[in-house]
C-alpha cells in the first residue's frame, strides 16, 4: 500500500488539509457531549439561565464552524482524489503503452480496460472516502474515549477497554472479508465467463442441442456464486451487531459505575451522561462501519489489479524511451490542467531526418518464443533481402509469418541470433528511429475514431493532403475515397465500420505508405482484395523503391517476388525465386497446383 | 506552498451542455417492483421473519435510549420502581435483542436476496437459449452481455442492503417521531425545524450533482472507447511509434474527467456535511432551550438526553433514505433490463403432437418454399424447390445475401417457411421436435467457437456420451489427431474461448473433429473463406471429404474445387435459384455459374 502513498505525496497538502478540516468538524461534535455535560451540571443543576444559553451559543456557533470546514474539506478531499486517480491513471497508461508488444500482449484488453477505469475509479473513492469518512471511524473511536476520560476518568476508563478488543475485532475481520470478497470475485468472472462464451457460441451450442448442457454447467457455477456471497456477506453483517453489543455493555458498565460514583459524590449527573453520549457517538461511527469494510476490500482487489500492470518488468529499452517524452508532457499537462493539449507535432516525423535507412535485411540463424511460450515460434531463420527488393513470405497460418516480420520493427525481440539493417545490428538501433523508417500494415484492419484523412495522416501527422492523396493512390484506394460523401473528410465510425473490409484494407496500406517508408511490411493485408485491385497495388508498389515484406497466400503475388520464404512449423523450409521454388519445393508445388489447376479458382475473390 | 492551498477552490467548472438530459427511470414501477416481490416471495416464510426481525429491532432502537432517559431520571437521581440491578439487566437485554434481531435480518435477507438472484439469472440464463435466433441478430453482444451481468448485480446488491434499510429507515422514522412527540411536542417542533433546511439544502445538491455524475459518466465512456481502441490497436501505435501521442489524446481524456469528477464529487460531498451540520444545529438548539424548559420545570434532563440521541436517530434513516432512493431506482431501472428480455417471445416451442424422429436417412425435399422475416419485410427466400437424395451433397453458390444461410435455418427450424413445404424423410418438417431434426445434422461453421476447456471437452461437445477412444477416433479421422498430438498437453491442452494459442486452421479441424463425433445424417459446411490458407486448406479438404462421405452435405460452397465434387450446385440470386445442375451442365448452360467460372465477374458486389 505504500505505493499508493507515494502516489498521494503530490497532494499531500490538500489531503493534509482535508484531515484537518476533517479534525476540526470533528473536535466540534466531540466538543458537544462535554458542553451539554456543562448545560446540566452548571446550568441546569443551578437554574442558571444563562450559562445554558452561553454554551447553546456556543454549540450554535461551533456548528456552524463545523460546517464550513466540511465543506472545504470537500475541496480538499475532491482535489487530492481526482489528481491521484489522474496521475495513476496516466502513469498506468503510459505504462501499457511503454510495454513492448510481447508483454502487452500477455494481458487481456478488457482486463487493461478495467484496470485503466474502474479500478483506479474504485481507488480514488477509497482516497476520498478515507479522507471524507473512514478517518473519522477511529478518530471518533479515539477522540471520544479520550473526551471521556477527560470528563471522568475512571468512567472514561471503562470504554477504552473495549478499544483493544474492538480493534482486534475488527482487523481481523477485514481480513477475513477480504479474502472473501476476493473469491467472490473470481467465481463472478467465471460465471461472466460461461455467459461471454454462450453469447458468442449461440448458434453452434442450438445447433448441437446442447442447451441443457450449457444451462446445466451455468446453474454450477452460479450457484458457487451465490454461495460465496452468502457467506463473504454473512462475515460483513455479524460484524457490526458484534461491535454493537460490545459497546453497549460498555454503556451498561458506565451507568454502573456511574451511579456508584453519583452515590458517592465521585462523579456529577452530567458527567455520567457524557460519558454515555461519548459512547453512543462510538456506536454511530461504527455502524458505518460494514460499509467501509467492503469498500476498502473491493478498493485492495482493484489496488492488486493495478499493480499488476505497474510491476510488469519489461526489459526492452523501449520502455525508458517512451518514459521520458511521457515525463515531459506530465508536466505541461500539470501547468494547465483543464486546456485539452492539442496533438502537435512533437515526435520526430518518420518522412524527413531520420529516413537514412535503406532497407538491406539480414537474418542470422534467428529464433523467437514467448516469454511464458513453451515451444519456439521461429528456428533458425537466415536469409538477406537488398534494399528495394520484394520478399512474399508463405506459409500455414500459424507457421511463424507474421512473428517472423514482427521482428523488423522490434514489436518482438528475437530470442536467439541476430537481425541486420544496413548491417546494423537492430538492437542497437533506437526503437523510434528504426520504425519511422517501416511501414507495417497489420494481418487485422485497425482504423482509428476520425476523418479518412486523420486515419492516412496518422501515419505521419505532417503529411500534406497532396502526399496524403499519392499515398491513397498507390493504395488505390483514391477513387473510392473521392466517390465518398464528404471524399477525404468522411469520417469512420470505431474501427471503420461503414466501409467493406478490402476498402479497410486499402486504407491502412495508405497509412502506411504516406511514410514513404524504406521498409513496406504487408501481412497479409490484401487478403480482401480482388485479384484485379491487388495486381493494381503491386504494380503501384513496384515504383516505390522501399524493401517490401509481402505476406501472402496467393501464388499470383509471389510470382513477380525478387525471394519467396516458404514457411512451415516455424522453419523456413525453402527460400528462392518462383521458378527456383517449382523446381525444388514439393510443397510449393502443390500449392502452385492447387490455386492454378483447373477449377481451382477462387470465387470467394470473385465476388 | 500557498498555491497547494488555493488550488482546490480554483477547478474550473465543466461545460455541461454536451451531457445527455435524458435520466434512466424506471418506466414501469409497479410492474417491476411487482416481478421482484414474485421472486422474493418464493422464499415467503423467511421474508416474513425478516420482517418480524426488522419491526422488533427498530423497536429495541427506539426503547434503547428511552431506558437511558429513564436511567438518568430516575436512577442516577433518586430511585425508580424497578430494582436498579433489575433495570440494567432489562436494558442489557434491550441491547442483546437488538443485536440479535439486527443480525438475524440481515443474515436472513442475504439468503433471501442471493438465492433471488441466483434465480432471476438462472431463468435469464436458460432464456436466451430458448430465444429465436434473429434475437441475437437484433441486439449487440456486449449491450446483452451487460442485462445479464451488470444489471443483475445492480439488483443483488441493492436486495442485499437496501430493501431492508428503506424498510427499517421508515419505521425508525415513525417510531421516533412518535416517541419524541409523546415525550415533548415542544422539543419534537424545535428538532423539525432542520427538516426544510434539510430538503432544501438537499434539493439544491442534488440539481448540480445529477448532471455533473452524468458529465463524468459520459467522460469516463469516452476515455473507456479511447483505451479500447488504442489497445487494439497497439501494435500499429508502437509500429508507427506513436505512443507520445496516444498518451496525449489520453490525457485530454484523463484531465475531462478529473473535473467533472472533482466537481461531482465535492457537491456530493457537501451531503452528509450537511446533514451532520443541521444535527449539530438541532443539538445545540435542543439543548440549549431544552436546558431553558428544564430549569422551568417543564422538561427532565432525561428528556433532554433522549432527545438528543433521537435528534441523531431521527436524521440517520432520513439520510439513508436519500441514499438508498437512487440506488433503488438505478436498480428497478436494472430489473427492468432484465424482465425485458425475459419477455422476449421465445422461438416457437414444438407443437403437441410433434414427432420425434429416431433414425434419419436424410432425403430432404423443398417445394414452394418462401420466407420472409414478418409480412412487411420483403421476402428473402422465393419459391424455391428441390429435392436431395440421402448421402447426397448439395452445393449453395451465390453473393452474399442470396439466402444461402437462410436456406439452411429453414431446414433446421430455426425458422418456419412462410409458404411452402419442407420434408425430411418424407415427413413435414413442421410436425418433427425441433431438437430431432438438429440431434440428426452437425454443422462446420465459418466460425469456428471454442469453449473454455481443454481439447478433448470441446471435441466431446459433438456427443457428450463419447468415451475418450471415440474422441480420438473422430480427431484421426478429420486430420487433427496429428496437430493435437504436438500440442502441449495434447487432448488435455486447456483452450480459451477466443481460441489463443491454436490457429484458424486447427480451430477448424476441430470442429469438423466434433462434427465428425456427433455423426449426424445431415451435415451443413459453411466452407471457411480467405482466412484459410492454402496449406491448411489441403489438411481439411482430405477431413473433410471422410466426413461427408454417407451423409447428406449442405455447403455453402465457396471454392470451385468442393462445388466441382457436389451432385447438384443451386445457384441462388436475391433469393431464387436461378441456375441448378451439376457442374458440367452450368457450364454448358453459359448462365451465371459459367461467368462465375471463368471469373469474368470481376465486380460482382459484395
Amino acid at each position: 500500500m505504500e505505493w499508493i502513498l507515494s502516489y498521494l505525496k503530490k497532494y499531500k497538502i490538500a489531503a493534509g488539509m482535508a484531515l484537518v478540516m476533517l479534525l476540526l468538524e470533528l473536535s466540534v461534535e466531540l466538543l458537544q457531549p462535554f458542553l451539554i455535560s456543562k448545560i446540566i451540571d452548571d446550568g441546569i443543576a443551578v437554574k442558571d439561565l444563562s450559562v445554558v444559553w452561553m454554551w447553546g451559543g456556543v454549540l450554535m456557533g461551533s456548528a456552524l464552524i463545523a460546517f464550513g470546514a466540511g465543506l472545504s474539506s470537500s475541496f480538499f478531499a475532491s482535489h487530492a482524489s481526482q489528481g491521484f486517480a489522474y496521475d495513476l491513471r496516466d502513469k498506468l497508461y503510459d505504462k501499457v503503452q511503454s510495454f513492448s508488444y510481447t508483454v502487452f500482449s500477455k494481458f487481456e484488453s478488457s482486463s487493461l480496460i478495467t484496470r485503466l477505469t474502474g479500478d483506479i475509479t474504485q481507488l480514488q473513492d477509497m482516497i476520498f472516502m478515507s479522507l471524507r469518512f473512514a478517518t473519522r471511524v477511529p478518530l471518533v473511536v479515539i477522540g471520544s474515549i479520550i473526551m471521556a476520560m477527560v470528563v471522568h476518568a475512571k468512567l472514561g476508563l471503562l470504554l477504552l477497554i473495549t478499544v483493544p478488543v474492538l480493534l482486534g475485532f475488527v482487523l481481523w475481520m477485514m481480513r477475513i472479508t477480504t479474502r472473501k470478497f476476493k473469491d467472490v470475485q473470481q467465481r463472478l468472472d467465471r460465471v461472466n465467463g460461461v455467459i461471454q462464451e454462450n453469447l458468442t457460441g449461440m448458434r453452434l451450442i442450438r445447433v448441437f442441442v446442447r442447451m441443457a448442457h450449457e444451462v446445466e454447467k451455468f446453474a454450477g457455477y452460479s450457484r458457487n456464486l451465490m454461495k460465496g456471497t452468502i457467506s463473504a456477506l454473512r462475515i460483513t453483517e455479524t460484524t457490526v451487531p458484534f461491535i454493537l453489543l460490545l459497546i453497549n455493555a460498555g454503556i451498561i458498565a458506565v451507568l454502573w459505575f456511574g451511579r456508584i460514583d453519583i452515590r458517592s459524590g465521585n462523579a456529577s449527573i452530567g458527567e455520567v451522561v457524557a460519558v454515555m453520549n461519548y459512547s453512543l457517538r462510538i456506536i454511530g461511527a461504527l455502524s458505518a462501519l460494514s460499509w467501509i469494510m467492503m469498500s476498502y476490500s473491493r478498493a485492495f482487489a482493484s489496488a492488486q489489479r493495478v499493480v499488476e500492470v505497474l510491476d510488469t518488468e519489461d526489459s526492452t529499452d523501449i520502455a525508458i524511451i517512451t518514459k521520458n517524452t511521457s515525463e515531459k508532457t506530465l508536466k505541461n499537462t500539470s501547468k494547465n490542467t483543464s486546456k485539452n493539449t492539442s496533438y502537435s507535432a512533437e515526435i520526430p516525423s518518420p518522412a524527413r531526418g531520420l529516413m537514412q535507412i535503406e532497407g538491406r535485411i539480414q537474418f542470422r540463424d534467428v529464433a523467437f518464443r514467448y516469454p511464458l511460450g513453451d515451444l519456439a515460434v521461429l528456428r533458425h531463420i537466415s536469409f538477406e533481402v537488398k534494399p528495394g527488393q520484394r520478399v512474399a513470405i508463405m506459409g500455414a497460418t500459424g507457421s511463424g509469418k507474421s512473428s517472423l516480420v514482427q521482428l523488423i520493427p522490434r514489436l518482438h525481440e528475437q530470442t536467439e541470433g541476430e537481425i541486420y539493417i544496413d548491417g546494423r545490428d537492430i538492437v542497437s538501433l533506437e526503437p523510434a528511429e528504426l520504425r519511422g523508417a517501416i511501414g507495417y500494415v497489420p494481418q487485422e484492419v485497425m482504423l482509428f475514431t476520425g476523418t479518412i484523412r486523420e486515419n492516412i495522416a496518422w501515419g505521419r501527422e505532417d503529411a500534406t493532403l497532396e502526399e496524403i492523396q499519392t499515398a491513397a493512390k498507390q493504395a488505390q484506394i483514391h477513387e473510392t475515397v473521392v466517390k465518398l460523401p464528404h471524399g477525404y473528410d468522411t469520417k469512420l465510425g470505431q474501427r471503420g465500420v461503414n466501409l467493406s473490409g478490402g476498402q479497410k484494407q486499402r486504407l491502412s496500406i495508405a497509412r502506411a505508405l504516406v511514410r514513404q517508408p524504406a521498409i513496406l511490411i504487408l501481412d497479409d493485408s490484401t487478403s480482401a482484395l480482388d485479384v484485379r485491385t491487388e495486381g493494381l497495388l503491386l504494380q503501384a508498389l513496384d515504383e516505390l523503391s522501399c524493401t517490401t515484406f509481402l505476406i501472402t497466400q496467393k501464388i499470383s503475388s509471389t510470382s513477380s517476388a525478387d525471394l519467396i520464404l516458404l514457411m512451415d512449423d516455424g522453419e523456413l523450409i525453402a527460400q528462392g525465386t518462383h521458378d527456383e521454388l517449382m523446381k525444388n519445393s514439393p510443397l510449393y508445388q502443390r500449392i502452385y497446383i492447387s490455386q492454378h489447376g483447373e477449377g481451382a479458382h477462387h470465387v470467394q475473390s470473385i465476388y | 506552498m500557498f498555491k497547494a492551498f488555493i488550488e482546490p477552490f480554483q477547478h474550473p467548472f465543466p461545460d455541461l451542455t454536451l451531457t445527455p438530459k435524458a435520466k434512466a427511470k424506471p418506466k414501469d414501477w409497479s410492474g417491476t417492483v411487482g416481478r421482484i416481490w414474485h421472486y422474493l416471495a418464493v422464499r415467503k416464510v423467511k421474508l416474513i421473519f425478516v420482517l418480524l426481525m426488522v419491526v422488533l429491532s427498530s423497536g429495541l432502537a427506539l426503547l434503547g435510549p428511552y431506558m437511558i432517559g429513564q436511567a438518568v431520571d430516575h436512577y442516577l437521581q433518586g430511585t425508580g420502581t424497578v430494582p436498579w440491578p433489575l433495570f440494567l439487566m432489562g436494558l442489557g437485554f434491550v441491547y442483546v435483542f437488538y443485536s440479535l434481531t439486527s443480525w438475524l435480518q440481515n443474515i436472513w435477507m442475504i439468503e433471501v436476496s442471493q438465492e433471488t438472484v441466483y434465480r432471476m439469472r438462472f431463468d435469464l440464463f436458460s432464456h436466451l437459449h430458448k430465444l429465436p435466433i434473429s434475437f441475437y441478430g437484433k441486439r449487440q453482444q456486449g449491450e446483452i452481455m451487460s442485462r445479464v451481468t451488470n444489471d443483475i448485480e445492480n439488483v443483488s446488491g441493492t436486495l442485499n442492503s437496501s430493501a431492508i434499510q428503506i424498510f427499517s429507515s421508515v419505521l425508525t422514522l415513525v417510531g421516533t417521531l412518535g416517541v419524541m412527540i409523546y415525550l415533548s411536542p415542544l422539543l419534537t417542533l424545535l428538532t423539525f425545524i432542520v427538516v426544510p433546511l434539510m430538503i432544501l439544502g438537499m434539493r439544491w445538491i442534488t440539481r448540480r450533482t445529477g448532471p455533473l455524475y452524468k458529465e463524468r459518466q459520459r467522460n469516463l465512456g469516452e476515455l473507456n472507447g479511447y483505451i479500447e481502441e488504442t489497445l487494439s490497436g497497439q501494435r500499429i501505435i508502437k509500429a508507427f511509434s506513436q505512443e507520445a501521442r496516444v498518451m496525449r489524446g489520453f490525457r485530454a481524456r484523463n484531465a475531462a474527467i478529473r473535473s467533472s469528477g472533482f466537481w461531482a464529487q465535492t457537491i456530493s460531498g457537501f451531503i452528509p456535511k450537511l446533514m451532520n451540520s443541521l444535527n449539530n444545529l438541532s443539538f445545540a438548539l435542543v439543548a440549549g432551550i431544552g436546558g431553558t424548559l428544564a430549569i422551568h420545570g417543564s422538561v427532565t434532563i432525561g428528556i433532554i438526553i433522549v432527545f438528543v440521541e433521537y435528534a441523531r436517530q431521527f436524521t440517520r434513516p432520513l439520510n439513508d433514505l436519500a441514499n438508498q432512493w437512487n440506488t433503488l431506482l438505478s436498480a428497478i431501472a436494472g430489473a427492468e433490463r432484465v424482465f425485458e428480455v425475459l419477455d422476449e417471445e421465445t422461438e416457437n416451442s414444438d407443437e403437441k403432437e410433434a414427432i420425434a424422429l429416431e433414425h434419419v436417412q436424410g432425403a430432404v425435399t423443398f417445394s414452394h418454399v418462401s420466407f420472409a422475416y414478418d409480412e412487411k419485410a420483403p421476402p428473402i427466400l422465393k419459391d424455391i424447390s428441390f429435392e436431395v437424395k440421402p448421402g447426397e451433397m448439395i452445393a449453395l453458390v451465390g453473393p452474399t445475401g442470396a439466402g444461402k444461410t437462410t436456406l439452411i435455418q429453414l431446414l433446421s427450424r430455426f425458422y418456419d417457411a412462410t409458404a411452402g413445404l419442407i420434408t425430411l424423410d418424407g415427413q413435414d418438417i413442421c410436425i418433427l421436435q425441433r431438437e430431432s431434426i438438429r440431434k440428426n445434422m452437425a454443422f462446420v461453421l465459418q466460425d469456428s467457437f471454442l469453449f473454455r476447456g481443454t481439447i478433448r471437452d470441446n471435441i466431446r461437445f459433438g456427443r457428450l456420451d463419447a468415451t475418450d477412444t471415440e474422441v480420438e477416433e473422430a480427431s484421426k479421422l478429420a486430420n487433427a489427431h496429428s496437430f493435437i498430438m504436438r500440442l502441449d498437453g495434447g487432448y488435455d491442452r486447456e483452450l480459451q474461448s477466443d481460441g489463443r494459442g491454436i490457429s484458424q486452421g486447427q480451430k477448424q479441424l476441430l470442429a469438423i473433429a466434433r462434427a465428425m463425433l456427433a455423426d449426424p445424417a445431415m451435415l451443413v459446411l459453411d466452407e471457411a473463406t480467405s482466412s484459410i490458407d492454402t496449406i491448411t486448406e489441403i489438411k481439411i479438404q482430405e477431413g473433410l471429404k471422410r466426413l461427408m462421405k454417407g451423409r447428406t452435405s449442405f455447403v455453402i460452397a465457396h471454392r470451385l474445387n468442393t462445388i466441382r465434387q457436389a451432385d447438384q450446385i443451386l445457384v441462388l440470386q436475391d433469393g431464387r435459384i436461378i441456375e441448378r445442375g451439376s457442374h458440367d451442365e452450368l457450364v454448358k448452360l453459359e448462365g451465371f455459374y459459367s461467368s462465375l467460372h471463368q471469373g469474368k465477374m470481376a465486380s460482382l458486389p459484395e
